[in-house]
């Protein structure tokens, strides 16, 4: 047998999925080990391994592909352990990373610094150099000064650099001849140049991209070389993948080279997962992706059957956080999960959130000295969660604790303590919904017209009741939802994207330079396809133009037919295409005016051949009988004796009506009154309103 | 006509899910509005805000927005449903931008849908955007020396009717195409400006529907009721206190050799929870374009009340129940007398009252108010306009936002860079240099902190911006009404105040030329201007503040050991070349006892 294992460092959990020949899919869990990512990845294989009844280097010898995903970099950034880098760039600018694009929320909110740049001011140089935007020489290198700098920061003992010019887009002489002088004078410090990695025009997103690329270098190499190195040790002979932030995978050497890459890349394959899960059952290819932490709850989107993308992610919060830039997977996150807690302002408002117990002390009905009260101990109150029974009896809950944290905002409410429990789980879904809105009013997509597949271990408690709200008929909750990340790995593409920045018009449209462009992109990625070997022979190449009407400041991408240009003909299609996607957006078109394009984007999908669909099945049954009966309340006064099941008591093709509760070793779902699950044939739980 | 019902139970979980959708709603405004519209002042400047108010005319809802924007939307809404009593009806859509029928300046031009429910008008949505251009007598829409509302030229519309049976009347885009400049782009904004108060139109009927309107109604009496209890408990936590606070405008060469002296008198009731804010002591109109309009002037004292109280309280009817305004007609800052120009009614003289308003309660003790935010629009937020010879001489006109005036020190924090003015606090996005440069023909030799320049402080202002650009082709005409170059930003509380605004003009040759606050001035190739904002005044006594952030700012370049030493009160040991720069905390001490004798 020959297995596939996909494995998502986060930065509690490790979570592994082990795929076999047929698709089905094993799951393992463990603490990650922060020091040594190996040690908790091999437990949660050896988990897994054991379910399967075979050894640990049994497995591992049989693997013929591990996709690694890791938040390793993400970590690095948030804990500020990144390599300690230089920023230079052009004289007269070196506020930029500082300024960044400036706004903000609350007008009227004082009362926090402004945060600091991600790389700061003394730990940035000017280099005595400018390019106008035609990529005509403005001030001329100045060798002699750039040759000083470089000194100084190798004297400085800087791990690594960020150089990024302004219009090195429009000419890359300068950034070029600064990494020469670099190569010269320090000869081991990595860098990153702006052109290279991320070919866009705004300064700050190209620095902040580089910023952050350059601060990894030195110690994603260590990593991913380190986990290479302890993987062969272990007897693994197959080929070690790591999954992107653009939504598929890529090997070793490419992350080593742009390690940014690597950040987010975890919630980035959530997408992967379901589309993956809805085409399985069927339920098309419009789909809202919902994952639901302790802590956070990301959600991101597949339209027609493509991932969405944006160069708005932010590492902490929009505006005052560090611009991602680039093209990445659109996830947002915001907090709210299991640990939110509910309190009254001032005014006498009922609120969840934005506040957190998270993981300590975690909700009171942890039993860890939490006392304000949280979603889930809601979820206790509300008979739910089984205090001796939760995630499969490896925690037992204070029910006790729960009650006294609930009564605390009941009493002032005077509603009973069920009822405040069952407003806060209600009200827990309000944020989720909205932060659902905004991702598909951005995108255009009515969430009414969508698949929702959940994922996440607090997912179950309350995704029915947020897909009734928005009206979407069509849910999943797949089996294997708690390791959501994980089991969208299984099913990623190798994926590699190359950009540039010609600023074209569509009514003086430069057919032959825009095609160059496009031949150019192409060849860079037919240069990295070719160096896959076999697993390069199966591939597709999409192109898209990152476009706007003449005057607009925000780019939405285009797809493009083909990555040439033959005719008017084609200039056409482009300027149709975009009026379509500003359509489905922003509801208008404006005929009359021409389309600016900014970047164009070259988009490599190399096939992972020979998967299958994913199964979970190991059912011989194909009813449902509950093991138990539990009282639980549904928002009324008294309770309602609900059906409990566990994974046994259920079978292929089994409807569980609600009210009813499934209790998985790793998340509970919650079948509200009126509301029925439905077992498909691959083991998923599909969720129904009525 | 009412909107609300007398006897309805506060429902605080209902009320808190309503008021979600209804933010939501107007999260969706602003999303349509900022990323379909055309112009820089609107999609890169966020110059506009979208708001709901009641049929009966108070606001409800207001996201994000500008202050200066949103806390007259309910006069808009009024001369609506004063105008055209009797005919409003479902599909109608009307623009209105006149400053003496409730709008802050002619630049915003407000887009008003009137939302029916089963027949019945219920609510009124209200998307708002600065212009580009609005068919003045000069390239700007910041027209400082308007004599009046006639020499400022621009097309006024006091609530007309622009859809109707959701059809455009094509007469009045007709009359817009002929007269603004680069139609196109306007058109674009007016699209994107409909589509806003649309979106929202549609989404209301949704709630409605969901909801039924009875609890609709419910909900907005609760929303109020709720917003003013929220508005009690924070006036509640004030000193009872009286105040009169004075500041003033720069003077105008030519017209007003003083500026435009300033006063507000703030009296806190905490017994009662009132606070009341008294404008009558102001001088009469001026004759040009610093005159406040009601809107302004309500939405800049209000701003300096919610910007010194928990920054949470919402901002909507229910909570200006608590705020009272006492205004005189025909005052710079009060209710204009027509024709005076309003042209910078939503900047100067209201960056002015938000600082003496928030400054004002400064007075009243430590931890409450702000320092005077930086102030002025200068050559980093100019307008520019001129011919592209990059594309066959193609008119272009913008306005830049590359340099922001620096923030206020408040009682726990530093100003911020982006800070802006006291209109935008900080809400503003910044142009990026290369879009800039793409966009129109110039080139910028410097855009950065000015070191030493913050207003000094326990918790200091934030730094000067200094920039530098000129075209690189055909000549360029460079407009800015600038304040704060004769009076600076102040501090409070023995806070430092900020530096002043200066401008050079810049010749082929190198001869520089210092230039006044109002520049019109043309730059032919070769010559550039050069300058710097305002920095945002200090909030208590530099001696007070906290040595580690100090030598933060010493390591980072922004102060210099001098000032560390001189204002500051601190001393280092070690140096910044070699790296090892320490607080030298006994010759700190020491330094701080002697300056505090």
């Amino acid at each position: 047998m020959a297995y596939t294992i996909s494995v998502d460092t986060g930065g509690t959990f490790t979570d592994v999925i082990v795929a076999d020949t047929r698709g089905l899919m094993t799951i393992g869990k463990a603490l990650t080990t922060r020091d040594r990512i190996f040690l908790g990845m091999r437990e949660a294989i050896e988990a897994a391994a054991d379910q399967l009844e075979i050894s640990f280097f049994e497995l591992l010898g049989q693997t013929t592909l591990l996709i690694y995903g890791t938040t390793r970099a993400t970590n690095a950034i948030v804990t500020k352990t990144v390599a300690k880098t230089a920023f230079v760039t052009t004289k007269g600018f070196a506020d930029t990373l500082l300024f960044k694009e400036g706004g903000k929320f609350n007008p009227h909110d004082f009362t926090q610094d402004y945060p600091d740049p991600y790389i700061a001011k003394r730990h940035t140089f000017e280099i005595e150099e400018r390019m106008n935007s035609e990529g005509q020489v403005s001030v001329p290198f100045n060798t002699a000064q750039a040759r000083h700098i470089a000194e100084s920061i190798r004297d400085q003992g800087f791990e690594a650099v960020a150089i990024s010019f302004l219009w090195s887009i429009a000419n890359s002489d300068h950034e070029l001849r600064f990494a020469r002088i670099l190569d010269e004078v320090a000869p081991n410090v990595p860098y990153t140049l702006s052109h290279q990695l991320i070919p866009i025009v705004r300064e700050y997103r190209r620095a902040s991209a580089t910023a952050i690329d350059a601060s990894l270098k030195p110690l994603m190499q260590r990593h991913l070389e380190g986990l290479q190195h302890d993987l062969r040790e272990a007897g693994f002979n197959g080929e070690l993948l790591v999954s992107t932030a653009a939504g598929g995978c890529s090997n070793v050497e490419a992350l080593i080279d742009k390690p940014i890459y690597t950040v987010g890349s975890g919630p980035a394959m959530a997408p992967i997962a379901g589309l993956t899960f809805s085409a399985l059952e069927s339920l098309g290819n419009d789909v809202i992706v919902c994952d639901t932490g302790g802590t956070t709850f990301d959600v991101g989107l597949v339209r027609d059957g493509n991932l969405t993308y944006t160069r708005d992610t932010w590492l902490g919060p929009q505006y005052t956080g560090d611009l991602l830039g680039i093209s990445a997977v659109d996830m947002r996150s915001i907090g709210a999960g299991g640990g939110s807690i509910a309190w009254i302002d001032e005014g006498g408002l009922m609120r969840v959130g934005p506040q957190s117990a998270g993981a300590e002390p975690g909700p009171a009905c942890y039993g860890r000295g939490g006392t304000l009260p949280t979603v889930s101990d809601a979820a206790v109150v509300l008979g739910y969660f089984d205090p001796d029974y939760f995630l499969g009896g490896r925690m037992t809950l204070d029910a006790g604790a729960a009650r006294r944290a609930i009564e605390t905002v009941s009493s002032r409410l005077g509603s009973t303590v069920e009822e405040t429990a069952y407003r806060i789980i209600h009200l827990a879904g309000e944020f989720m919904m909205r932060a659902i809105g905004d991702i598909t009013i951005n995108e255009g997509v009515n969430p009414r017209e969508s698949t929702i597949v959940a994922g996440g271990g607090a997912a179950g408690l309350n995704i029915m009741l947020i897909a009734k709200e928005l009206g979407c008929e069509s849910v999943v909750l797949p089996k294997v939802a708690s390791v959501l990340s994980a089991s969208g790995m299984q099913f990623a593409n190798i994926v590699a994207e190359e950009t540039a920045s010609v600023v074209s018009l569509t009514n003086r449209f430069d057919k032959d330079k825009v095609n160059a462009t496009l031949a150019e992109l192409k060849d860079r990625l037919e240069a990295f396809r070719r160096a896959l070997g076999e697993r390069g022979k199966d591939y597709r190449i999409d192109y898209y133009a990152e476009a706007r009407y003449l005057g607009q400041v925000w780019e939405l991408d285009t797809p493009l037919a083909s990555g040439s240009f033959a005719g008017q003909g084609d200039i056409d299609a482009l300027v149709n295409a975009f009026h379509e996607v500003h359509e489905r957006v922003f509801a208008v078109r404006d005929e009359g005016s021409p389309v600016e394009i900014v970047n164009w984007k070259a988009r490599l999908t190399a096939k992972i051949a020979s998967r299958e669909a994913p199964n979970v099945a190991r059912m011989a049954k194909t009813d449902a009988s509950p093991s138990a009966i539990r009282q639980c309340f549904f928002g009324t006064a008294t309770p309602v004796s609900t059906s409990i099941y566990k994974p046994d008591d259920l079978g292929l093709g089994a409807v569980i009506k609600g009210p009813a509760i499934v209790e998985e070793p790793t998340t509970t779902l919650v079948v509200y009154p009126g509301m029925t699950a439905t077992i498909s044939s691959a083991g998923n739980y599909l969720l129904s309103l009525a | 006509m009412t909107v609300t019902t007398a006897n309805s139970e506060f429902d605080p979980y209902l009320t808190a899910i309503i008021a979600n959708r209804i933010d939501g709603i107007v999260r969706e405004m602003t999303n349509t509005l900022l990323r379909a519209a055309r112009s820089a002042v609107i999609n890169s400047a966020r110059d506009f805000s979208c708001a709901i108010c009641t049929a009966d005319n108070q606001l409800l809802a207001s996201a994000e927005g500008l202050p200066i924007h949103i806390f007259g939307s309910h006069m808009l809404t009024a001369a609506m449903t004063d105008r055209h009593a009797g005919d409003l009806r479902e599909g109608d859509c009307y623009l209105h931008n006149d400053p003496y029928s409730g709008n802050s300046h002619a630049a915003d031009h407000a887009f008003l849908v009137p939302v029916f429910i089963d027949g019945e008008h219920l609510f009124t949505t209200v998307a708002k955007a600065h212009q580009a251009d609005i068919g003045n007598s000069l390239p700007t829409t910041y027209m400082a020396q308007a004599r009046d509302q006639y020499e400022e030229g621009a097309l006024i519309f006091p609530a007309v009717r622009i859809q109707r049976d959701y059809k455009m009347n094509e007469d009045v885009v007709a009359m817009c195409r002929s007269r603004i400049r680069v139609p196109n782009q306007w058109y674009g904004d007016f699209l994107a400006g409909i589509g806003s108060a649309r979106i929202a139109e549609r989404r209301l009927k949704e709630l409605c529907s969901k909801y039924g309107k009875e609890t609709i109604r419910t909900f907005i009496t609760n929303w109020m009721d709720y917003s003013e209890q929220r508005m009690i408990q924070a006036i509640k936590k004030l000193p009872k206190a009286s105040v009169v606070r004075s500041g003033a405008h720069d003077p105008l060469a030519g017209l007003l050799p003083d500026g435009v002296p300033l006063n507000v008198k703030l009296s806190i009731d905490p017994d009662n929870s009132i606070i009341e804010l008294d404008l009558r002591d102001n001088v009469d109109n001026v004759p040009c374009g610093f005159n406040e309009s009601e809107a302004c002037v309500t939405a800049a004292v209000f701003s300096g009340v919610f910007n010194s109280i928990d920054p949470t309280v919402p901002r909507n009817a229910g909570s200006f129940r608590r705020l009272g305004l006492h205004l005189r007609d025909g005052s710079v800052a009060g209710r204009p007398a027509f024709p005076h120009s309003c042209s910078l009614a939503t900047t100067n003289v209201a960056d002015r009252l938000i600082n003496i308003t928030q400054s004002a309660f400064a007075t009243i003790g430590d931890n409450f108010g702000l320092a005077e935010g930086g102030i002025g629009m200068g050559a980093g937020t100019g307008v520019i306009s001129g011919k592209d010879h990059r594309l066959g001489n193609e008119p272009y006109v913008n306005q830049l936002i590359v340099a922001a005036a620096g923030g206020p020190g408040s009682p726990t924090a530093d100003g911020w860079p982006n800070y802006a003015l006291p209109v935008v606090a900080g809400l503003m996005y910044r142009d990026s240099v290369e879009v800039d440069e793409l966009k129109h023909p110039l080139e910028f030799q410097y855009i950065r902190i000015l070191p030493g320049s913050a207003g000094a402080g326990k918790y200091r202002g934030s730094f000067a911006v200094e920039v530098s650009y000129g075209p690189k082709g055909q000549p360029m005409d460079a407009l800015w009404p600038c304040d704060g170059t004769h009076y600076p930003p102040k501090g409070v509380r023995g806070g430092e105040d900020g530096i002043k605004a200066q401008h050079w003009k810049i010749s082929a040759n190198g001869e520089e030329e210092e230039l006044p606050n109002v520049v019109i001035t043309v730059l032919k190739k070769g010559e550039r201007v050069r300058g710097n904002t305002t920095s945002g005044g200090g909030y208590g006594n530099p001696l007070e503040r906290d040595p580690r952030r100090v030598l933060k700012d010493v390591l980072d370049g922004f102060e210099t050991i001098e000032r560390a030493r001189d204002v500051y009160g601190v001393a280092f040991i070690g140096s910044v070349t070699t790296n090892d720069l320490t607080v030298d905390i006994g010759a700190t001490e020491k330094l701080r006892a002697r300056a505090a004798a």
